[in-house]
């Protein structure tokens, strides 16, 4: 789960990091009012969960209580769901850093990458320059060790004073890495201030999802998620992405879900949602077409080919979620796997057409939802 | 022939005696894989599985002193004093993702060089530890968040509808997947296009898997009873590459075949699994399929076409 910015400082700054001095505004006056507070030039920062929002205009700096009023309701009614603004004091800038800590799945160790140009894009540096990142790793056993530290330094060109405060803010960002179960801990840009400092400029962490039962403090909320349906599906342990297109998808198994996605584009057809209630979710057919209906599909297209997803239960659940919610758009069912025979005799029972072949029932869907018929639904 | 398990490989079964672990541990043994032991602590002197029917032919479970008067599996507090009555190569572990770093460590401990875990929600940092530790001991751990490893016809540890035989026929051709319903779905596919599984290997949807794709390859290099790699991958990660690096570089000499899902999937959007995000530009399955085909796997557009590519990659004729 990924943190807010202001989140993620509160977290560096509770591991003795650096951060601007700042607060946070829920409205307009608010920020004014924090902005004066803070002093001028002060910077207003939209707290949303995307990259890039230099450039998507969602970071101003304002000289005047009356730039800052301006820039804050500019911003919570830009069309990016901006909820809260961090009004940070403008820190005064010698040069930017970059540093992250991330894992690195093939060594299996923690892995620090640090760069001298801060600001930028680290993937597209690791493309167009990958000498100028350095990248350090730790084993989670031995833990990071001062040396591994001192060396991201000093491979950076780091001399003195700034090496040693360099070397310390890439122990403090470990210890936040490992404290909150990160998959990813970023601070880019790290300001070096003219007085000889290091400031966290911006703040990344994100949780990893396996771990966030060890950090219930952080139980995301309404303002994470981007619609409605996505918040709900969350909190049945559904996994669910909002889309804008025709076709909902009810279907079992990451991977098959996937694909079929795939297969509806390759189709010319659109998707609605995404939602996959295979694994430990197969018994939640009911939940899974009620999330499913809230889209106003054209047509809701339930492929599953499960092995402890059993396909019996799943279709009893199907039909049960029907006569419960009566869905005005057509079906289009493909079940297979465990108890498949039975599956399909439950389905026809209800009046439904049980299909065998997935990419038979992705053709279907499509022409349903382009308003051809295409033989019987 | 196969990998990783046949019908020697014997198996001791963590969480034995659970619902599904004790349902799925029956169909072990039920295939012909030779399960010698449960453990479960606090559970010892439990019969698990008791309502197996062990295929004829099989040893029965046969201890050190020569215990019997188990029908089932016998059930012990601790994998160390399983092992002072039955000789074991490999750990299956139907332990929850909690508990699943105690269960590796402990097969490790005892010295097993072969474990699957099938848990679904292993911490990350966990993950690395897990793998970590398997790597310096020299053993080998598949998954989390995988069905499991079967040799169809003999012998498997995991889950499987073994029974499904249009998706689970032996044969001679080897699979590497990171999904479960999607490996169904594909190796129906498979047996359709007329051939048949020598060992299918999930290793799981993490985005830090205990094993590798491509450090299955020289097993698979090295099976006599394996013709040819189907590859089930996904968006994200860099493991569809690894495999893409060792076919440029000579060192895997059979045909590959590849499905790659997530070719439309949106830019930073998970998708299902943990493991299945592009981040920064990097892990796209466009650039799967390209590293791929460069490196000279055929890469099927659609799970239908994947026996057509098979018989295109061993050189036969259209079905």
């Amino acid at each position: 789960m990924k943190l807010f910015e202001y989140q993620a400082k509160e977290v560096f700054a509770s591991q003795g990091l650096s951060i601007p001095q700042g607060s946070i505004a829920t409205d307009s006056s608010g920020a004014e009012q924090a902005a004066m507070a803070i002093g001028f030039p002060c910077v207003l920062k939209a707290q949303v969960l995307r990259g890039g929002r230099g450039k998507a205009g969602l970071i101003k700096v304002a000289h005047t209580p009356l730039e800052a009023a301006k820039a804050a309701s500019d911003l919570f009614t830009s069309p990016h769901g901006v909820r809260k603004i961090l009004v940070e004091k403008a820190v005064d800038i010698a040069r930017e850093l970059y540093l992250s800590i991330t894992v690195d799945p093939f060594s299996a160790r923690a892995l620090i990458l640090a760069c001298s140009d801060g600001g930028i894009e680290i993937e597209t540096l690791a493309r167009t320059a990958p000498e100028k990142i350095v990248r350090e790793n730790v084993d989670l056993d031995t833990r990071l060790l001062p040396f591994t530290a001192r060396n991201c330094a000093y491979s950076l060109g780091l001399e003195g004073d700034l090496a040693k405060k360099f070397a310390q803010v890439v122990e403090s960002l470990y210890k936040v890495f490992r404290a909150l179960d990160a998959e990813l801990v970023e601070i880019n840009p790290l300001f070096v201030t003219k007085s000889g400092g290091l400031v966290a400029g911006d703040g990344k962490l994100s949780i990893d999802d396996n771990s966030m039962s060890r950090h219930p403090e952080w139980e995301p909320g309404r303002d994470y998620f981007g619609s409605e349906v996505e918040f709900e599906a969350y909190k049945e342990g559904i996994p669910y992405l909002q889309f804008d297109g025709d076709i909902s998808l009810m279907c079992a198994g990451a991977g098959l879900t996937t694909t079929v996605y795939d297969l509806i584009a390759d189709s010319g057809g659109t998707v609605a949602n995404y939602l996959e209630f295979g694994g430990p979710n197969y018994r939640k057919g009911l939940k899974a077409m009620e999330l499913c209906v809230k889209n106003n599909p054209k047509v809701i297209l339930i492929v599953t080919f499960g092995t402890i997803a059993r396909a019996d239960i799943m279709a009893e659940g199907i039909v049960g979620a029907i006569s419960t919610l009566k869905p005005s758009c057509p079906i289009v069912v493909c079940i297979r796997g465990t108890g498949e025979d039975a599956a399909a005799a439950t389905l026809r029972a209800a009046g439904l057409d049980p299909l065998t072949d997935t990419e038979m029932a992705v053709k279907r869907a499509v022409e349903l939802a382009r308003g051809e018929t295409g033989g019987h639904a | 022939m196969s990998i990783f398990i046949d019908r020697d490989t014997r198996v001791v079964v963590f969480g034995a005696t659970g619902n599904e672990g004790g349902f799925w541990t029956k169909h072990m043994l039920e295939l012909g894989t030779r399960v010698v032991a449960g453990v479960t602590p606090g559970k010892e002197g439990a019969n698990a599985a008791a309502d197996a029917k062990i295929p004829a032919g099989r040893p029965g479970q046969q201890g050190l002193s020569g215990q019997q008067g188990f029908s089932g599996l016998p059930v012990y507090h601790s994998l160390r004093r399983a092992l002072a009555c039955y000789e074991a190569d490999a750990a299956m572990l139907f332990v929850p993702p909690r508990f699943t770093k105690d269960a590796v460590f402990e097969a490790l401990d005892s010295g097993l060089k072969k474990i699957v875990t099938i848990a679904d929600g292993i911490p990350l940092h966990e993950a690395l530890q897990i793998r970590a530790a398997a790597r310096s001991c020299g053993a080998r751990v598949i998954g989390g968040n995988t069905s499991g490893v079967i040799s169809p016809g003999f012998a498997m540890m995991g889950m499987f509808p073994y029974w499904i035989e249009r998706v689970y026929k032996p044969g001679r051709i080897g699979v590497m997947t990171r999904s479960g319903s999607l490996t169904n779905e594909v190796t129906a596919m498979v047996v359709a296009g007329g051939f048949g599984v020598s060992s299918l290997i999930g290793v799981g949807g993490d985005s830090v898997p205990g094993t590798r794709f491509a450090e299955l390859l020289p097993d698979f290099q090295a099976d006599s009873g394996t013709d040819a790699v189907v590859i089930i991958g996904e968006l994200g990660g860099t493991m569809e590459e690894e495999v893409a690096q060792a076919l440029a570089a000579g060192s895997f000499t059979k045909p590959v075949v590849a499905f790659i899902g997530g070719r439309h999937a949106p830019a930073g959007k998970r998708m299902g699994h943990a493991g299945a995000i592009t981040s920064g530009g990097s892990g796209s399955a466009l650039d799967k399929i390209a590293a791929l085909r460069d490196a000279g796997a055929l890469v099927a557009e659609r799970p239908s076409l994947v026996g057509e590519c098979l018989r295109q990659a061993l050189g036969m004729n259209p079905q």
